[in-house]
C-alpha cells in the first residue's frame, strides 16, 4: 500500500514539475522580451523602426556606429569605471579595517561606536542630498569624480559583512602571530585579509555595482556631459534622439553591455554578493 | 549571510584576475587616457574648446544644428562641442547646477524670462557694450523690445535671438468658404470680441465641427498664453514688485475670463482638448483657426495643409497691440576663471548665431536680429514675415523667481484658466484660486533675493 | 540569511568571548588607526550632512546664496505641512509602494518556488530575471519608454493582436504610475527573486521526504511546509522592498518627469525639484527631513506588522 502510495504520489510530482516549468519558461521568455526587443531594434535602420515588427528586412549596426561616434558614452563609460573603481576599492578598504578594529580590538566607546554606524543604516542617501551638494560645492569638488565617490565610501552594511565574518573566523593562528610579536597591521595584513576573500568580493561587488548604477546622486554633482557616467548621460540626453528609435536602442544596449558582460562572465559570485549584501541594506 | 559569505562561494584569485583583464579592456574601449582622468581634478578642458548647451529638439534642433555646422566651417580652428539637453525645468537645473559647480558651458541658450532669474542668482556674466560692439553686436542691430526686456539694471546679460510670441493659424480653405477673406486673400480684421466670436462661428458654420482650437487639457502653458494675450491687451499686470505682490486686476481678469468661457460654451472651441488633439483637430481641418506659438508652423507645412498665420487678434486692445511672447535668447554663464581668449570665441559664437537668423527664422520665430529681419529676404518669407509686428507688441512673463516659460507660475495661472475653458470652474472661481496659489508662490522667501554669491 | 539577526540584535556578533578579561581600551591607540577612515570619511560625508541638513530645514537657505539665509524657525515643515505639492507626491509615493509590493513578493515567491522544482537550466532562470536588476535604471527607462510609445510600442501592438486597446500608459495620468510599477517590477524582481531561491536552499529536504511518504502532493507541500517556512525570508523580502519602493526617484525623473501633470512625481523628486530647480534648500532639505520620517515609520509599522502575522503562523 504505502509503495503503492509513494508511486502515486510520485507521477504527480513528475507531471507537477512538468507544468511547473512549462509555466517557468514561459515567464523567463516574457522577462527577456524587453531586452530582446531593444536588440532587435537597435539592429533595424531607424527608418524601419516605426513598423512594429520582429523582423529585419535590413539588418545593420550604423545605430551603435552613430551613438558611439556622435555621444560621449566612451567617456561616460570611463567616469562609470573609474568611479565605480574608487567606490569598490575604497569601500573595501576602509570598511574591512573597521570591521577588524569591532571584532578583534578591545577599546573604549566601542559598543558606542557600534550603535553610532549601526544607525547610520538607517539614513537613506537620498535624504542627505542638499546639504551634501552644499558640502563638495564649498569644497570646489562640484563635477569630480571624488563628489560622486566620496559619500558612497563610507558603507555600513559594509563595515558589518566584515564585522561578521571575521567573528566568524577562527582566531588561533592570530593568537600565535601576536605571540611572536606582530602587530594588529600586520595581522590584519597577512592573516585576516586572506582569508576574507568572500566577503572582500561581496562588498566589492555591491559596491561596484550600486555605484555603477546610481543616478540621483551623480545626477546633482556632474552636470557637465564631459564627465557624466553611464545612467546620467543616458538620463540626459534622452529625448534628443526624437524619434530615432535605432539609435535610443542602441544607446541603451550600450549602456547596458559593460555590466551584462561581467554579470556573464561571474553570475554566480555578483547574484550571491549582492543578494547577500543587500540583505543588510 | 553565513551560507553566502561561508560556503566558498567567493571569488578565487584566478577570478579576481579575470575580472581585472576585464576591466583593464573596458578601459582601454572606453580610451580612458587624459579626458576620463580630467574628473579627478578641477582643470577646465584645453584650449580652443568651445561648449554650447541648448534645449532644441525636432525642427528647431535641426536648424540649430545646421546652424553650428556653419559656423564650425567658418572657424574651423575652433573645437565647438554643442550639448542638446531635455526642454523645460531639467535644462535650466542642469544649467543652474554646472555654473554652480564650475563647468559651466561657455555659451548657452535660454529663455528670457528665465534669463532673469539666473541674471537674479548671479549665475550669467555681464557683457559690457563697448565688448559686445568689438564683436559686431549693438543694440541698435536687435529687436527693441526684447533687448530691453532682457536688460537688468541698465545692463546686458542675455543677447536675443529671436522673439516667438502667441500667434494665430488659419486654414485658408475653411476662411475662404466661409467668407473670411477679401478679395487678395487677405483675413478680415477680428480685432474685436464681437468680430472674433463672428469669425469663429462662420469658420464652425464651414468645418461642422469647430470655429477654433487650442489646447487645454493636461496643458501647463497654452491656457496661460491665450489668457495673458488678451489680459495684457486690457493692460493687466499679474506681478509686482519681483513677484513678491500679487496685482491681478479683477475687473480685467473677469472680461478676459467671461469672454473666453463664452467661446468654449457656446461650443466654438472645444472645452476639453490636449496639445496633440489640438494639433490634430486644426490639421484635419475640423476648426478654422488654431492659437498657440508660431513654432508649430512646421508641423502644418509637414502636413501640406491649405493654412496660413497672423497675428494673435487685438480682441482688446484698441488702438494698443499687445500678445504674450517669449524670446530664446543667447548667454555666458558665470565662468570660473577669466580667459580673454574664451570670452573672445563665445562673442563670435553667438554673433554667427545671430548671423544665421534666415535659418533659424525658418522655425517660424521672429529674427531679433535687425539686419535680417528689416531685409527683403525675410520679407519675401511667408506667412513668417506676417506676423513680424508681433515682436513689438511682446509681453514677456511678469519677473518673479518663480515666472518665466515652463514655470510654477505658468502652471498655476494656465490650470485655474483651464477650468474656465473647460467649464469646471466658474470665472469668479478660478481667478481667485488663481490668486491664492500665486499669494502662496509670492509670500515665499525667494530663493535670489539679494542677488550674487 | 542570519543577517537580518545581526542587524537586529547586534549584541550578538559583539559578545563574542574574548580570550582574557581585558582593560576596556586596552587596544586604543590601534584601534584608533583602523577605524579612522571610515569614521573620517562617514563623519564628513554622512553624520555631518546629516547634521547639517537638520540645521538647513530651520533657514531660508538658497542654493544660489552663500549661509544660511534667515532663520525660518519651523517655518519650512508647517509650509511643507500646508502644501498641496508636498501631499500629493507623498501620496504618489505611497501609492506607489502599494502597486509595486504585492507584486514583487508574490511574483518572486512563485517563480522561485517553480524554479526550485526545475531540476535543470536554473542558471538560465536566474539569468532572465536577475539580469534585468543591474541594468542601470536609464538603461530600463529607455527600454520601456519605446515598449510603452504610442502606435509602435511593442506592447500596445501585443495587446492589439488579443483584440485589447491599450491605455495611453504613460501619457495618461490614471495609468502613468501603474506603467511606472510594471516597469520596475520587471527590473527588480529578480533580486527578489535570487533572495527567495537562497531561502528555499535553507529548507531541510527530509521534511519533502516525510510529507511525501504521508502522501502529501507538491501542492500540499508548498503550503504545509514551504510556504511557511519561507516566512522569515518574506520579512525580509517586504521591508526591504518597501523602504526601496518608498525611495523612488529614477524611473519617474527619467520616464515620465513626474508628469503628466505632477501625476508620478515622487517625494524625492519633489525634494529635487524644489532645491536644484526652484533654488529653495532650505525647504528641500525639511521636506529631506519629513521623508525620512516617513521611512522610518512605515519600515517601522510594516516590520511589526509582519513579525506579528509571522507569530500567528
Amino acid at each position: 500500500m504505502a509503495v503503492d502510495l509513494a508511486a502515486r504520489v510520485e507521477t504527480r510530482t513528475k507531471l507537477f514539475n512538468r507544468v511547473c516549468l512549462g509555466v517557468l519558461i514561459a515567464f523567463a521568455v516574457l522577462w527577456i522580451g524587453p531586452v530582446a526587443w531593444a536588440l532587435d531594434t537597435a539592429l533595424k535602420p531607424n527608418a524601419e523602426t516605426t513598423r512594429t515588427t520582429w523582423l529585419i528586412d535590413n539588418p545593420t549596426f550604423d545605430a551603435f556606429g552613430r551613438i558611439l561616434n556622435e555621444t560621449d558614452i566612451l567617456r561616460w563609460f570611463g567616469s562609470s569605471l573609474v568611479i565605480a573603481c574608487l567606490t569598490a576599492t575604497g569601500t573595501v578598504f576602509t570598511a574591512s579595517l573597521a570591521g577588524f578594529a569591532l571584532s578583534r580590538l578591545r577599546f573604549r566607546f566601542r559598543r558606542v561606536l557600534f550603535w553610532g554606524i549601526l544607525a547610520g543604516i538607517m539614513i537613506p542617501p537620498q535624504v542627505l542630498i542638499v546639504p551634501q551638494f552644499r558640502e563638495f560645492d564649498s569644497l570646489h569638488l562640484l563635477n569630480t569624480f571624488w563628489a560622486v565617490s566620496l559619500p558612497q565610501i563610507p558603507t555600513a552594511v559594509a563595515v558589518f559583512i566584515f564585522l561578521q565574518f571575521f567573528d566568524g573566523l577562527p582566531r588561533e593562528l592570530e593568537e600565535v602571530a601576536r605571540m611572536d610579536g606582530a602587530n594588529f597591521w600586520r595581522i590584519y595584513r597577512r592573516i585576516v585579509m586572506p582569508l576574507a576573500r568572500p566577503a572582500i568580493s561581496a562588498v566589492a561587488i555591491f559596491a561596484f555595482v550600486t555605484s555603477w548604477n546610481d543616478l540621483l546622486w551623480p545626477l546633482v554633482v556632474l552636470s557637465n556631459p564631459d564627465i557624466m557616467t553611464i545612467p546620467v548621460g543616458l538620463a540626459t540626453v534622452q529625448g534628443t534622439f526624437g524619434i530615432r528609435y535605432a539609435d535610443t536602442m542602441a544607446s541603451a544596449i550600450l549602456g547596458a553591455i559593460p555590466l551584462v558582460a561581467v554579470f556573464l562572465l561571474f553570475q554566480r559570485n555578483i547574484v550571491e554578493g549582492i543578494a547577500g549584501t543587500g540583505l543588510k541594506g | 549571510m553565513s551560507d553566502f559569505t561561508g560556503s566558498g562561494a567567493g571569488l578565487r584569485r584566478r577570478d579576481l584576475l579575470r575580472g581585472a583583464a576585464g576591466l583593464g579592456a573596458g578601459a582601454v574601449l572606453a580610451g580612458c587616457s587624459a579626458p576620463v582622468l580630467s574628473g579627478l581634478g578641477t582643470g577646465r578642458e584645453s584650449a580652443g574648446s568651445l561648449d554650447f548647451w541648448n534645449l532644441f529638439g525636432g525642427g528647431d534642433g535641426v536648424r540649430m544644428t545646421e546652424m553650428l555646422d556653419g559656423f564650425r566651417a567658418a572657424h574651423p580652428g575652433t573645437d565647438l562641442k554643442a550639448v542638446t539637453l531635455a526642454w523645460g525645468n531639467p535644462y535650466y537645473t542642469k544649467l543652474s547646477l554646472a555654473t554652480l559647480g564650475a563647468k559651466p558651458p561657455d555659451v548657452a541658450v535660454a529663455h528670457l524670462t528665465r534669463a532673469k532669474t539666473l541674471i537674479a542668482s548671479g549665475l550669467l556674466e555681464q557683457l559690457p557694450l563697448d565688448e559686445l560692439a568689438r564683436s559686431g553686436i549693438t543694440p541698435d542691430k536687435l529687436d527693441p523690445t526684447a533687448w530691453r526686456a532682457g536688460l537688468v539694471d541698465g545692463k546686458a546679460y542675455a543677447i536675443p535671438l529671436d522673439t516667438h510670441p502667441f500667434v494665430m493659424f488659419y486654414n485658408t480653405d475653411v476662411c475662404e468658404k466661409a467668407g473670411l477673406l477679401d478679395s487678395a486673400g487677405k483675413l478680415t480684421s477680428l480685432d474685436s470680441a464681437e468680430k472674433f466670436t463672428d469669425a469663429m462661428r462662420r469658420a464652425k458654420q464651414v468645418t461642422k465641427t469647430y470655429g477654433g482650437v487650442v489646447s487645454i487639457n493636461g496643458d501647463s502653458a497654452t491656457p496661460w498664453r491665450i489668457f495673458q494675450s488678451l489680459y495684457s491687451q486690457l493692460g493687466g499686470q499679474m506681478l509686482a514688485d519681483d513677484g513678491a505682490q500679487v496685482v491681478i486686476d479683477r475687473g480685467k481678469a473677469m472680461r478676459v475670463l467671461t469672454f473666453l468661457r463664452s467661446l468654449t460654451s457656446s461650443g466654438l472651441v472645444p472645452g476639453g482638448i490636449d496639445y496633440q488633439g489640438a494639433i490634430a483637430t486644426f490639421a484635419n481641418g475640423q476648426a478654422g483657426f488654431y492659437f498657440q506659438g508660431e513654432w508649430e508652423i512646421s508641423t502644418f507645412q509637414t502636413a501640406e495643409m491649405p493654412f496660413s498665420m497672423t497675428l494673435f487678434p487685438n480682441v482688446f486692445g484698441g488702438g494698443r497691440y499687445a500678445v504674450q511672447a517669449d524670446s530664446h535668447t543667447l548667454v555666458i554663464p558665470k565662468q570660473p576663471d577669466t580667459d580673454p581668449e574664451r570670452r573672445d570665441r563665445s562673442l563670435t559664437l553667438i554673433k554667427s548665431l545671430l548671423d544665421q537668423s534666415k535659418t533659424w527664422a525658418q522655425g517660424g520665430h521672429i529674427p531679433a536680429w535687425l539686419p535680417f529681419r528689416n531685409s527683403a529676404a525675410y520679407r519675401a518669407m511667408t506667412p513668417n514675415s506676417a506676423y513680424a509686428a508681433a515682436a513689438q507688441g511682446a509681453v514677456y512673463d511678469p519677473q518673479g523667481w518663480y515666472s518665466g516659460s515652463g514655470s510654477n507660475f505658468e502652471i498655476v495661472t494656465s490650470n485655474a484658466v483651464a477650468t474656465v475653458l473647460g467649464g469646471q470652474q466658474q470665472p469668479g472661481a478660478a481667478l481667485a484660486q488663481m490668486r491664492d496659489q500665486l499669494l502662496d508662490l509670492a509670500g515665499t522667501p525667494s530663493p535670489i533675493e539679494g542677488g550674487a554669491r | 540569511m542570519s543577517t537580518t539577526q545581526t542587524a537586529v540584535r547586534p549584541a550578538a556578533g559583539a559578545s563574542q568571548p574574548t580570550p582574557r578579561p581585558a582593560r576596556a581600551d586596552r587596544h586604543g591607540l590601534p584601534a584608533a588607526g583602523f577605524l579612522a577612515p571610515f569614521l573620517t570619511l562617514y563623519l564628513l560625508f554622512i553624520l555631518g550632512p546629516a547634521a547639517y541638513g537638520l540645521v538647513m530645514s530651520f533657514f531660508d537657505a538658497s542654493l544660489v546664496q552663500s549661509g544660511l539665509g534667515a532663520f525660518a524657525g519651523f517655518g519650512n515643515y508647517a509650509e511643507a505641512l500646508r502644501s498641496a505639492d508636498f501631499w500629493s507626491s507623498l501620496w504618489h509615493t505611497l501609492w506607489f509602494t502599494i502597486l509595486t509590493t504585492p507584486p514583487l513578493i508574490v511574483l518572486a515567491l512563485a517563480f522561485a518556488l517553480l524554479a526550485d522544482r526545475a531540476a535543470r537550466g536554473r542558471w538560465f532562470f536566474r539569468l532572465a530575471f536577475f539580469m534585468p536588476y543591474i541594468l542601470p535604471s536609464a538603461v530600463v527607462a529607455l527600454i520601456w519608454m519605446f515598449l510603452y510609445t504610442p502606435e509602435l510600442g511593442l506592447l500596445q501592438n501585443m495587446l492589439g493582436h488579443i483584440g485589447i486597446t491599450a491605455p495611453n500608459w504613460l501619457g495618461d495620468p490614471d495609468w502613468a504610475m501603474p506603467s511606472l510599477a510594471l516597469t520596475t517590477l520587471w527590473w527588480t524582481l529578480g533580486f527578489n527573486f535570487v533572495l527567495y531561491l537562497a531561502g528555499l536552499q535553507e529548507i531541510p529536504r527530509d521534511l519533502y521526504e516525510a510529507s511525501a511518504i504521508d502522501g502529501a502532493g507538491p501542492w500540499q507541500q508548498i503550503r504545509r511546509i514551504t510556504v511557511p517556512l519561507l516566512g522569515r525570508t518574506t520579512t525580509l523580502v517586504a521591508v526591504l522592498q518597501v523602504i526601496a519602493s518608498l525611495k523612488v526617484f529614477d524611473q519617474m525623473y527619467i520616464m515620465t518627469s513626474g508628469g503628466p501633470n505632477f501625476a508620478t512625481r515622487s517625494l524625492i523628486e519633489y525634494v529635487y525639484d524644489e532645491g536644484f530647480t526652484n533654488y529653495r534648500i532650505g525647504y528641500a532639505a525639511a521636506v529631506s527631513m519629513l521623508f525620512f520620517l516617513v521611512v522610518l515609520t512605515v519600515s517601522a509599522i510594516w516590520f511589526r506588522i509582519v513579525r506579528r502575522g509571522q507569530k500567528e503562523i
